[in-house]
């Protein structure tokens, strides 16, 4: 009862000291200087009112109108998408692409201040990579 | 009752300690299949499924077996399984968790597993076996579970349990069933494209399933002192004996069909694996042994003297195992893509790093086994004081 | 002895109680916080639907090979195919992933006649490549439904929903299809910037240039042979180059035993 008491209490104590001493180095680490990660660059000089929809509403929703568009181009064969005001687009990452050509960081910006790692340009060409 | 796998001897931890090596070593095999790609398997183009599926194969059909020590029991009351019919249906679910782990490791996106729950597919055979294997493990597990709980408290198990048994004995033929029907339907793998795959699944499954049985309850007697007895061992070696007879019975008849009628696409993959074809014949030796070794395996265990000898018994047993081993495995898996559908023939041989993942998968099952026989092997034995 | 025990178990059910309740409320909390937050809310987009969704089986592609005017070393076709769809090149037979490509007359038609067939036939070259089968087995096989039959008759590939089972591999006839066993992208040597690669552990074959077909281009294994040997068009119209070639020469298919309708025809 006594030995086990006793190695109940080291055990305690070796857990413990492992849990503070990982916080402590991880936390508290040196190394690169880290900066606060920046706000998004506006680098965009488009007419935002061509889009497919409001900005804010893209911002907010974007995961959806792709995922919804990828299903309907390649399964149902509807590549047609009619914007409220009327406006026709191709569901195609290129029509996205098309107008945003401009910026070589446009998905990046967001997605590395939100960090987020879709896996679309594992296949598909990135705004980096289009010319 | 967990807590009874936390007890045991030098033998036992150094056992465990063991079985986690394997299982690291398969682990850190696998983490480079899945950084590199399947490239770093002995798989192509032309063999597109090797190690991974022939084990698949092969533990599908031990799971199944179970039924053979489930149904006598509690169908028929046969009570010199008692001791027999949880060790059964442990190595089920043992052997089903390892039968899906091997899907997992052969897919090339695992990630996306649950796609095949998302979007259901019920024309696909694939589909059907997910379903039917998880509920497998699930009910075995469940219900043997509460069975070894009930037993330790020396009260009847739960109500529901009674049931979910009754149900896992045609599960457990379905999910064999459904399993040869993964190949049994493939145009263009005239190996595959017979329906006597299934009954042949059935019966290779039953005969290896019930040699393995006998070898662990072999093995925990010799381990622990814990014996399900030598009736048991009897009885199983029986059907063990017929169910050999049967496998052998249609592989024979697979090899009549094939020669007889002359038709290439049913000859030529079984001249590949047991003649050679067209001047390749890697697995040739193999395929004699295989099939020596289960021949012989079933005269022995024919002879009820030499049956009822612990020593032929063990020989016979694994020898029967390793044939079918082979047969299931190699044979049936690689034979069905030699020669390719533009009859060429492109030979397959696993490597180091498919072997690690192979044997890391093998020692998760075995350490799977090991923990819940520790529990079954305690709470008997605390009942037998 | 009793009376402490009683106490635990009363402690246990007083717990109990609490989990059950605190699990519901989180959950009572959510599903008000989704309707009534906007930023929490899971509908889903609503996009509107264009008349333009296509008619199933109004069309059925096919294509027809005049295996007389292939000529011997040619390789343009497959040289077109693999350009324009970023096709990898591992330059070794066990990775090989090809989606169209010149083989003999046993690989290609294994079930046909093999006896005294004359020379000149056996030493042509025979295109192979996906049938687009109207019954395709692959299809049927894939637990997913990554690979589909599209309503224009071909057998599509929907890569990201692929999980790699190779079970399409297995069940084609024809071996039609290749896996990415390794990342394509190291591979690839003139990579095209019209269409996207496939990712690593993914099954890849032709797609009857689905891609091209929709800006109304032909396909370019079709537009890139030399001797116009390669005729694509509508199988179900009857009044198309294809059907007409079809109607004046005398075709074969690949294993037409097997019940698979191909989609592909060969003029030998």
């Amino acid at each position: 009862m006594e030995v086990m008491m006793k190695s109940k209490k080291l055990l305690w104590t070796i857990a413990v000291t492992a849990i503070v001493l990982f916080t402590v180095l991880h936390v508290f680490r040196k190394g690169e200087a880290e900066t606060p990660p920046s706000p998004v660059h506006r680098v965009s000089l488009i007419d935002s009112t061509k889009c497919i929809a409001p900005a804010a509403f893209m911002r907010a929703n974007h995961m959806q109108v792709l995922y919804e568009w990828r299903n309907s181009s390649v399964r149902t064969g509807n590549r047609v998408y009619i914007a409220s005001n009327g406006s026709k687009f191709e569901k195609s990452l290129n029509t996205c692409l098309g107008c945003h050509s401009n910026n070589k960081l446009f998905c990046f910006n967001c997605h590395n201040y939100a960090n987020v790692k879709p896996k679309c340009w594992n296949c598909h060409l990135s705004p980096m990579e289009t010319p | 009752m967990i807590e009874k796998a936390l007890k045991g001897n030098r033998s036992y931890w150094i056992w465990i300690a063991f079985l986690i090596t394997v299982i690291g070593i398969g682990l850190s095999a696998y983490s480079q299949q899945r950084w590199f790609g399947l490239t770093v398997t002995g798989m192509g183009r032309d063999i597109s499924w090797g190690l991974y599926i022939a084990q698949f194969t092969f533990l599908v059909g031990v799971a199944a077996s179970a039924v053979m020590v489930v149904l006598p029991y509690y169908l028929h009351n046969r009570k010199e399984f008692a001791k027999t019919v949880i060790i059964g249906e442990f190595m089920a679910v043992s052997a089903t968790m390892m039968s899906m782990l091997f899907i997992m490791a052969d897919m090339g996106r695992p990630d996306r597993l649950l796609n095949i729950m998302l979007y259901p597919s019920p024309h696909a055979m694939v589909f059907w076996d997910l379903l039917v294997l998880s509920g497998y493990l699930f009910m075995n597990l469940v219900s043997s579970w509460a069975m070894l709980g009930a037993e330790r408290k020396g009260v009847l198990p739960p109500a529901w349990v009674k049931p979910l048994v009754y149900i896992s004995i045609p599960w457990a033929f379905s999910v064999h069933t459904v399993t040869a029907f993964l190949y049994a339907g493939m145009p263009g793998r005239h190996l595959w494209l017979t329906a006597v795959l299934a009954p042949r699944f059935l019966a290779s499954a039953f005969a290896a399933g019930t040699a393995l049985l006998i070898l662990v309850s072999l093995i925990l007697k010799q381990t622990t002192g814990f014996d399900t007895g030598k009736d048991a061992r009897e009885k199983l070696a029986v059907l063990a004996t017929y169910a050999g007879v049967a496998n052998l019975f249609l592989l024979g008849t697979e090899f009549f069909t094939a020669f007889y009628s002359n038709v290439p696409a049913h000859k030529e993959s079984l001249q590949y694996l047991f003649f050679g074809l067209e001047g390749k014949s890697q697995f040739v030796p193999l395929m004699w042994f295989s099939l020596l070794s289960g021949v012989a395996s079933i005269i022995v265990l024919l002879v009820p003297a030499l049956r009822k000898s612990t020593k032929w018994l063990v020989v016979a047993c694994s020898a029967l195992v390793l044939s079918i081993w082979i047969d299931k495995g190699v044979g049936l898996i690689l034979g069905g893509f030699i020669p390719s559908p533009l009859q060429e023939i492109v030979e397959y041989t696993p490597t180091a790093t498919e072997i690690f993942i192979t044997l890391g998968i093998w020692g998760i099952g075995i350490l799977l086994l090991t923990i819940l026989l520790k529990v079954v092997v305690a709470v008997k034995m605390e009942n037998e004081q | 002895m009793s009376s402490v025990s009683d106490g635990n178990t009363m402690m246990n059910e007083q717990r109990r109680e609490f989990i059950k309740k605190t699990a519901l409320g989180v959950l009572v909390g959510l599903g008000a916080a989704s309707g009534l937050v906007p930023a929490f809310s899971l509908e889903k987009t609503i996009l509107p639907v264009w008349d333009e969704k296509p008619v199933p089986g109004k069309i059925r592609w096919g294509m027809l090979i005049d295996t007389r005017k292939c000529k011997d070393g040619c390789r343009q076709c497959v040289a077109a195919c693999h350009h324009a769809h970023n096709v990898p090149d591992f330059k070794n037979k066990k990775d090989e992933v090809k989606w169209i490509w010149k083989s003999s007359y046993q690989n290609v038609f294994p079930t046909a006649s093999q006896q005294f067939v004359s020379p000149e036939i056996q030493d042509r070259s025979y295109l192979a490549l996906c049938n687009h089968c109207a019954d395709s087995p692959c299809t049927k096989a894939c637990p997913t439904e990554a690979t589909f039959k599209r309503w224009d008759g071909i057998v599509s590939m929907d890569y990201h929903r692929c999980i790699g089972c190779r079970f399409c591999m297995a069940a084609c006839p024809y071996g039609s299809r290749s896996f990415n066993w390794q990342d394509p992208r190291t591979a690839i040597h003139d990579p095209v910037t019209t269409y996207p690669t496939r990712e690593q552990g993914v099954v890849e074959k032709c797609n009857f240039c689905s891609d091209r077909l929709v800006k109304g281009l032909q396909p370019a294994c079709t537009e890139a042979c030399p001797e116009h040997a390669l005729t694509f068009g509508d199988l179900n119209d009857s009044r198309s180059d294809i059907r007409r070639l079809l109607e004046t020469n005398e075709t074969m298919q690949r294993k037409p035993e097997l019940g698979t309708k191909p989609s592909v025809f060969y003029i030998i």
